[in-house]
């Protein structure tokens, strides 16, 4: 690529994910200008030297969303929008949004107060699961048996004081089979799928579960596609459970990891993203 | 190569680039890469709680 395009990488540390990133750009050509989300600054007028697209890939849900607005503001398009970063990286308002579109997703109910939370728990019925609205790696997320460990439970949480944790995103506990599902979508295609293990009900890699290749059938291509689309569409990681009703979509991660389910399944999701990317560029 | 701030032990730069994490061989504790030319590390940051996916 010699016409001066260039792709801005923004991040924070470069995990196995990124360092794939920048070998996929180098493959195809792309170069890449490297951002390094602490040295930054973003004032309200358009600097020069701005990249072609930026590639958001800060481990911070906030400063991910904050560079996006910024560089949205420049016109430079960013990967992913400033739009599909603040309603993915909140699980109350991607809760609300798939169920608007029609998305399985597990029944959920939201409480403002600790005194409501209570009531909310009640409502979805024992076990429950208390998750906080952003956040990942099944960071803080509890299983709520019965009414005495709810009590601890809401208690503890509105001890952190944050005002994140005096809102309270209340789920059902699905029963599923020890597994769930992750399936990581590029702009209207379904790139690679697998299931993640445990013996732990939090199944997410960064816990340890083990993988396996999972096969896409249309059901799975469909809701994962659907459930990308609600959010906005771009890169996304789409979380679905098989609950006793079928498939439900429990996350859309706007800034996914995937060096468990490259591994996993062999496809080259860095180069998947780094073209996408590009497309997004070059629009 | 350089050492680990934490326990002093040798660490290799391979192909390490600049913001790379790795753990240290010998203690485990999580390095960030702040230098190629030469070779350095420093612990790395640690995990926030808006950290993720």
């Amino acid at each position: 690529m010699s016409d001066g395009f260039r792709l801005g990488l923004f991040t924070t540390i470069v995990r196995p994910e990124e360092k794939a990133i920048l070998a996929a750009a180098t493959a195809r050509g792309v170069p890449v200008d490297r951002l390094d989300d602490g040295e930054q600054t973003f004032g309200l007028e358009t600097p020069a030297g701005l990249p072609d697209v930026l590639l958001d890939r800060s481990v911070s849900h906030t400063r991910a969303l904050y560079a996006a607005i910024a560089y949205a503001h420049y016109g430079v398009p960013v990967v992913n929008p400033p739009e599909v970063l603040e309603l993915a990286g909140d699980k109350i308002r991607t809760s609300f949004r798939l169920s608007e579109r029609g998305i399985p997703t597990p029944r959920t109910v939201v409480a403002l107060s600790p005194e409501a939370a209570a009531r909310a728990i009640e409502q979805v019925g024992y076990p429950a699961v208390l998750k906080p609205a952003v956040g990942s790696w099944g960071r803080l997320m509890a299983k709520v048996d019965d009414a005495g460990s709810a009590e601890q439970i809401v208690e503890h949480k509105s001890a952190l004081g944050a005002p994140q944790h005096s809102i309270f995103y209340v789920q059902e506990f699905v029963r599923k089979p020890d597994r769930d599902l992750r399936v990581f979508v590029v702009g209207d295609e379904v790139v690679a799928a697998m299931y993640r293990a445990s013996s732990d009900w939090r199944t997410n890699a960064a816990r340890g579960a083990t993988t396996a290749a999972a096969p896409v059938g249309p059901e799975l291509r469909e809701l994962a596609l659907r459930a990308a689309s609600a959010v906005g569409g771009g890169v996304l990681a789409v979380d679905l459970m098989e609950g006793p009703g079928g498939l439900v979509v429990h996350e859309v991660n706007p800034t996914p990891e995937f060096k468990s389910l490259a591994a996993t399944t062999g496809v080259d999701i860095a180069g998947h993203i780094v073209e996408y990317a590009v497309g997004v560029g070059r629009r | 190569m350089t050492e680990c701030p934490e326990c002093a032990a040798s660490v290799e730069s391979h192909d390490k680039i600049v913001g790379e994490i790795f753990p240290c061989r010998e203690c485990g504790t999580e390095l960030e890469v702040n230098a190629v030319e030469p070779f350095g590390v420093q612990p790395a940051p640690h995990e926030a709680e808006d950290w993720g996916e």
